[in-house]
């Protein structure tokens, strides 16, 4: 098999591992896009989302990434909602 | 009116020490109470509930919480939850409690709350054992939620909100892929709120869901995950009903009261 024809098992073993190791992550989607993979969704931090690239790359070896991942903002709010 | 602060998924471990706490500084000045909807930790240890500890300690307002899965990784519940009780924090888990702000009893109901899936699409409690439990565990987090949210209406709260981790209702999931709303939350939690009647029901757990939500008896539901709100924490004013408003000897301060409950009990 080649390295796309594994690429869903990969994925799924890419989310076990943010999932079990030290990263404990599991709010990033990762999809198959075409020939290659998207990662996206809010990371707590720098380090994290550094982290779960890594760990991509490691694991998702040979196909294209796609990452848009954001590191959460940690600003007060400007305005409330009034519920009425 | 109550102003109701609140946020979930803060996912907070030892390199996160600080960062919300800048936003968490102005609370006092906008808001009455905080909520958090649980996922506080990466992992569920202590040491990391004792950096959740430091980011809400000595706010100003009353904080309120319930636990989500990540704080139970570990399996250091009671660890991370008598964490955040020495700093003040009431940690609810099937459980109420009753705050005294300016006068109004607002009560507060919490409980983690489980997965399970939603009316129609929905797991039940049939065949292997593991099956049968799961669905059960939720049953019983939803049986404990509404049993709280009664009790505070029998202690006189003019205010009332569910606070969880799970859902109670698929709106608020949207973003999510279908096929994983059975374990972001249940039906049964908002079944148990409309039984019951809520002003709020606020939620987390659901990463790329949408804010705004409601039940099938119109009681508003908010996802306050921390990137679905995108900032630090959310705020939601909330009317007080003047025809059960303050009651008696509520007194114009800010404090809890522990309340004798029914089966699930308040506090």
């Amino acid at each position: 098999m080649t390295a796309a024809d594994t690429a869903e098992y990969r994925i799924a073993h890419l989310r076990d591992r943010l999932a079990s190791e030290d990263i404990a992550e599991l709010g990033v989607r990762i999809e198959q896009r075409g020939t290659g993979v998207a990662l996206y969704g809010t990371v707590s931090s720098p380090a994290c989302r550094a982290e779960i690239l890594r760990l991509a790359e490691e694991e998702l070896a040979g196909l294209p990434l796609h990452a848009d991942l954001v590191v959460v903002r940690s600003d007060a709010p400007e305005h409330p909602e009034e519920l009425t | 009116m109550i102003r109701v602060a609140a946020v979930g998924d803060i996912h907070l471990g030892p390199d996160g020490a600080g960062t919300l706490r800048p936003a968490f500084d102005t609370l006092s000045e906008r808001a009455d109470l905080l909520l958090l909807a649980g996922d506080l930790t990466r992992h569920g240890t202590v040491e990391e509930a004792e950096v959740v500890a430091g980011e809400v300690a000595g706010l100003g307002v009353p904080v309120v919480a319930v636990l989500g899965n990540h704080d139970y990784q570990s399996d250091q519940e009671a660890g991370v939850a008598a964490a955040l009780d020495r700093v003040g924090v009431t940690v609810l888990e099937k459980e109420g409690t009753v705050l005294h702000i300016g006068g109004v009893r607002v009560g507060v109901a919490g409980t983690k709350g489980f997965g399970g899936g939603f009316a129609g699409r929905s797991g039940g409690e049939f065949g292997e054992p593991e099956m049968k439990e799961f669905i059960r565990y939720t049953r019983r987090c939803a049986d404990g939620l509404r049993d709280a949210l009664e009790a505070l209406a029998e202690a006189g709260c003019a205010v009332r909100i569910a606070l969880t981790h799970y859902s109670p209702v698929p709106d608020t999931l949207a973003g999510e892929p279908l096929e994983i709303y059975p374990f972001l939350g249940s039906y049964l939690l908002a079944e148990a709120v409309d039984a019951a009647g809520a002003d709020l029901a606020v939620h987390g757990h659901a990463h790329m869901g949408a804010e705004h939500g409601m039940t099938s008896e119109g009681v508003r539901v908010r996802n306050v995950a921390q990137p679905v709100l995108g900032q630090a924490f959310a705020v939601y004013h909330l009317p007080v009903r003047t025809s059960d408003g303050a009651g008696p000897g509520t007194g114009t301060g800010t404090g809890t009261e522990a309340v004798a409950g029914r089966a699930a009990g308040v506090r």
